[in-house]
């Protein structure tokens, strides 16, 4: 196999969801094939540079998982497959691209807020952005305002990703914010807002940098503030 | 989940033609739909209730050695007798096999798990004792520990025994249902490397609405730990069933299966 082939049998099987050579894939009979785990390693030893692999197979790779979710090709199952295809192969890359000096995309700290304790939708985030190249701090669901603005400024994160799946809980989301104000690192920190009750109008009310409809709109805004 | 495709049976009177006539293309029609529809293991049963011994021998080796000619699929072999289990084997050639099935009894129990060791089979063994049947799910685990304590002492290893908890129609007696699935609970608790199978649709007998009782009544037995099923596999309620249990009891990674049966033909194909 060339470069060539191993970057095209990549991208081919994250959009399969094939992380393993076991794993089931969207299409049938795909099993006992090599899965992106294997080709990561097999270009590895044959001198693909891992930063080809992100760049030209995994990126765009999830960048059409992104457009079939949205066109509803892809459902949620679909396109969990392929964030763990890529943050699996992001695992296995990560020690080359550090030594390459490829330095991750942002450290980005994500939560549930206090009170609220659904965490699919963030969960769904985490990965899609873990398998981006973003470094993930999860704080997991029901998150006091303090423990997340501690861990904000602990960690020096440039993004911010807040989950609320209640009308009652939103409005933590508001105080998380003013705290950030009041710590004095707001100015430092994108804050990302999430979940059913949550819309534009609520970012824009309560401060926040942008409202999210799913984890692919995320990515959109990340793309765009990095380009910045 | 392993799918025995049942249609291949001589008690219904279109396939006991097909056998009494050697219809081959007739059989090979059968076996292909079946397969097409997703059976992982297609049942041979040639027992047409008239023939001789003799007939059902000749039976069983034409219609084996004409489905395993046209197509690789697992065969069923579908006898109480140990002398037609055996020329199935031995027609089978060491193709995958299962052998359904034996009893506890003290005639054939023996004999039936030898011929398993010797050609390597899988084995079905029935809930059930010389006297038939029993009525509670004690005395159907009591027939199970008779059939594992042989293939112990002779060295046929769990993991290719299926356990039948056998499946009695609920509209004669309604508490059946749970028997059946109080006995596959009770076979995997106790052998944990064996598997179950049964047969589905006894379950509805004598009452409208078939599909439906026999596809609710497989998700209840997949959750009790069901490994396989004898069905029809061209009713789409029931495969439907199939997909829907395996993916709610966590047997279907990401839904792949359940998923592709809504899914348009996909367009990346394009892998080299």
């Amino acid at each position: 196999m060339n470069e060539q082939e191993i970057l095209k049998k990549i991208s081919f099987n994250v959009l399969q969801g094939r992380f393993r050579s076991e794993d089931d894939g969207i299409d049938e009979g795909l099993e006992g094939r090599p899965g992106v785990e294997d080709l990561i390693k097999k270009g590895i030893a044959e001198g693909v540079s891992p930063k080809k692999i992100v760049v030209n197979a995994l990126t765009p790779a999830m960048d059409s998982v992104g457009k079939k979710f949205e066109s509803g090709e892809y459902l949620i199952p679909d396109m969990l497959a392929s964030a763990e295809c890529v943050g699996g192969a992001m695992e296995i890359l990560k020690p080359f691209l550090i030594k390459d000096g490829v330095e991750s995309k942002g450290k980005f700290l994500i939560a549930t807020v206090a009170g609220d304790l659904h965490d699919i939708g963030k969960n769904i985030v985490s990965i899609i952005l873990k398998g981006e190249g973003y470094e993930l701090i999860d704080l997991g669901t029901d998150v006091p305002t303090d423990k997340i603005v501690a861990a904000a400024k602990e960690h020096q994160v440039q993004f911010l990703g807040l989950s609320a799946l209640l009308t009652t809980t939103m409005r933590s989301m508001d105080e998380v914010i003013r705290k950030l104000t009041e710590t004095g690192i707001r100015d430092h920190v994108k804050v990302l807002i999430g979940g059913a009750p949550t819309s534009h109008e609520f970012a824009d009310k309560i401060g926040a940098d942008v409202y999210c409809s799913d984890a692919f709109k995320a990515v959109e805004y990340l793309k765009l503030v990095r380009s910045a | 989940m392993i799918i025995v495709g049942e249609n291949i049976n001589g008690t219904i009177p279109e396939v006991k033609n097909i056998i009494m006539v050697r219809d081959r293309e007739g059989l090979l029609q059968l076996a292909k739909r079946q397969v097409a529809a997703g059976s992982t293991f297609i049942d041979v049963n040639v027992g047409t209730g008239i023939g001789s011994r003799q007939d059902e021998l000749a039976a069983m080796q034409w219609s084996i050695d004409a489905i395993q000619k046209e197509m690789e699929i697992p065969i069923c072999i579908d006898s109480a007798d140990p002398l037609i289990i055996e020329k199935g084997l031995e027609i089978r050639k060491g193709g995958r096999s299962l052998i359904n099935s034996v009893k506890a009894d003290d005639v054939n129990l023996w004999k039936i798990v030898r011929l398993a060791i010797q050609y390597d089979a899988r084995l079905v063994g029935l809930a059930m004792n010389e006297t038939g049947i029993p009525e509670t799910e004690s005395e159907r685990l009591e027939a199970c520990r008779k059939i594992a304590g042989v293939c112990e002492e002779i060295g046929f290893p769990m993991e290719k025994v299926y356990f039948d908890p056998l499946v009695m129609p609920v509209s004669a007696d309604s508490v059946q249902g749970l028997v059946t699935l109080k006995t596959i609970s009770a076979i995997k608790r106790e052998f944990p490397d064996a598997n179950t199978i049964m047969g589905l649709s006894n379950i509805s007998y004598g009452l409208p609405g078939r599909s439906r009782v026999n596809a609710a009544f497989l998700h209840m037995a997949v959750y009790a730990g069901l490994a396989a099923a004898i069905l029809n596999p061209l009713d789409q309620e029931v495969m439907s069933a199939v997909k829907t249990a395996c993916a709610l009891t966590g047997q279907d990674r990401h839904f792949r299966r359940y998923l592709r049966s809504f899914r348009t033909p996909a367009k990346e194909k394009s892998e080299q």
